[in-house]
């Protein structure tokens, strides 16, 4: 369940992995989504090796089939991340974009 | 280590909506029970599988809900791990047992999965990811098809080698009356089933499931099957931590802890019980389990040597994750059914001839739990 104090909380965490490089390390294309992504897919989630040597999944933003390779240049933004659902809090979270 | 099974037994696995999880639990132990030829009243806990049943049923306390049900009023509990929850609580009943505290216990599992949109059942599944992953929006069909693309990219391993998996566990399927596919599919229609995420398709991956097991663990001496080795071992929740993603480190580390507890090497199974929940996932299996080396199973399986009549070891006679079906927290439990049920040679069409030896792989999340255990015929 999402509650408005857990955003809250793990919002803090966001400003620390923002303007991040990395480059794709492996990715799918989801086309059958968890509930609050419907409106989606089809989306595409990838592992990222940070050049800080840490790896994180996020998904990829505005990305066309072409840019959908293992070591493409990518950094990470901040984006809506779901629907908000009933507690309306626009909940905001880490995506990759290309570079 | 020697623990006996005393009985062990399932339900019919599929989309039974007739049917609650009250119903499955009471077939699943009477069956055991009456196998094992042992009065309820000598059962002194039970241990239950399980992983959605607060989620999907709103029902938590699930010792106390079944041993209600069963008119066991014994040490009861929960036990969860994902979808190794069901090789879990085999697990804690061994220990139950090795701790000498009980003589005989009763270690069951269940889901009941199929009254719920398959959004919500991805949802609730990914109670078993990471914070990062649920926010990316990712499926487990998705954590599972970035290995299979990182599989694909190291040893070349095809999507039409993945779908080999399907069609050999699907045969198996087809000759077991529990299992939720009882038919074969062709190599064809797993290529062209839609994609759920890529490159795993519809028919890649395990489905979802309604099912119960059951099975009776004692010190009695029965000289029948016995657990010779019970291990597990845990790795990072999430993908993004892991050092090494074509194989699971965790099922690695457990299979060398129950190689070792029951004194034999993988050359020694005769048949197993793996946990495909996608098809890359039996493959990888294959290579942590140590039955062939690292990037060469996908060609193993093409070539049949898992399947029935094969080589061996004999992956998956019940069908597997794949096709027998996957009620998360039953999984685990219907593995030792159908490893012992092998071993006892009351497989039926499905039987290994001559099988002595049997192992169970039982994995939660993208690998973060794996539970390893070895039957051997008494």
């Amino acid at each position: 369940m999402i509650s408005p104090v857990k955003i809250w909380r793990n919002q803090k965490r966001i400003r620390q992995l923002l303007g991040l490089k990395g480059k794709i390390v492996s990715f799918t294309k989801i086309f059958v989504p968890p509930a609050g992504f419907e409106a989606q897919a089809p989306y595409i989630v990838a592992l990222v090796k940070l050049a800080n040597g840490q790896n994180f999944t996020a998904q990829l933003v505005d990305w066309e089939d072409k840019h959908l390779q293992i070591g493409q240049k990518v950094k990470t933004v901040l984006r809506k991340t779901r629907d908000p659902g009933e507690e309306g809090i626009i909940p905001y979270g880490v995506k990759f974009r290309r570079i | 280590m020697k623990v006996n099974i005393a009985g062990a037994a399932t339900t019919k696995f599929g989309e039974l909506w007739r049917r609650s999880p009250r119903d499955l639990i009471k077939e699943a132990a009477s069956n055991a029970l009456e196998q094992a030829k042992i009065k309820p009243s000598r059962v002194e806990a039970v241990f239950v599988g399980n992983m959605l049943s607060s989620a999907l049923g709103n029902q938590d306390h699930l010792g106390a809900f079944f041993a209600e049900e069963l008119g066991m009023p014994v040490a009861a509990m929960k036990i969860e791990g994902a979808c190794a929850s069901g090789g879990l609580a085999i697990h804690a009943g061994v220990m139950a047992i090795q701790s000498g505290l009980y003589e005989t216990v009763l270690v069951l599992g269940v889901e009941k999965m199929t009254d719920h949109s398959p959004e919500e059942v991805a949802q609730m599944l990914m109670g078993a990811g990471t914070d990062a992953e649920r926010e990316a929006g990712a499926t487990f069909p998705g954590l599972y098809a970035i290995m299979a693309r990182c599989h694909m990219q190291k040893y070349g391993t095809t999507e039409e080698e993945m779908a080999q998996v399907a069609v050999k566990n699907h045969y198996h399927a087809s000759l077991n009356s529990h299992a939720q596919f009882v038919f074969p599919v062709t190599l064809e229609k797993v290529m062209k089933s839609p994609k759920v995420a890529d490159p795993l398709k519809l028919l890649d991956c395990s489905p979802i499931t309604d099912g119960a097991a059951a099975v009776i663990l004692t010190k009695i001496k029965n000289n029948e099957v016995n657990i010779i080795a019970s291990a597990v071992a845990t790795d990072t929740l999430g993908l993004s931590e892991r050092e090494d993603l074509t194989g699971l480190k965790a099922v690695r580390v457990a299979s060398q802890k129950a190689y070792q507890m029951a004194g034999i090497s993988p050359k020694e199974i005769d048949v197993a019980e793996v946990h495909d929940c996608f098809t890359i996932a039996e493959i990888m299996a294959m290579e942590d389990l140590g039955f062939f080396e690292k990037g060469k199973a996908a060609r193993a399986i093409t070539s049949g040597k898992t399947k029935l009549g094969g080589s061996g070891p004999i992956i998956n006679t019940s069908g597997g994750l794949k096709a027998c079906g996957h009620p998360v927290g039953a999984t685990g439990v219907k593995q030792i059914v159908e490893i012992y049920n092998q071993l006892k040679g009351i497989a039926g069409r499905k039987q290994v001839e001559g099988a002595k030896i049997g192992l169970t792989h039982n994995v939660g999340g993208s690998g973060a739990t794996a539970v390893v255990h070895i039957l051997k015929k008494g």
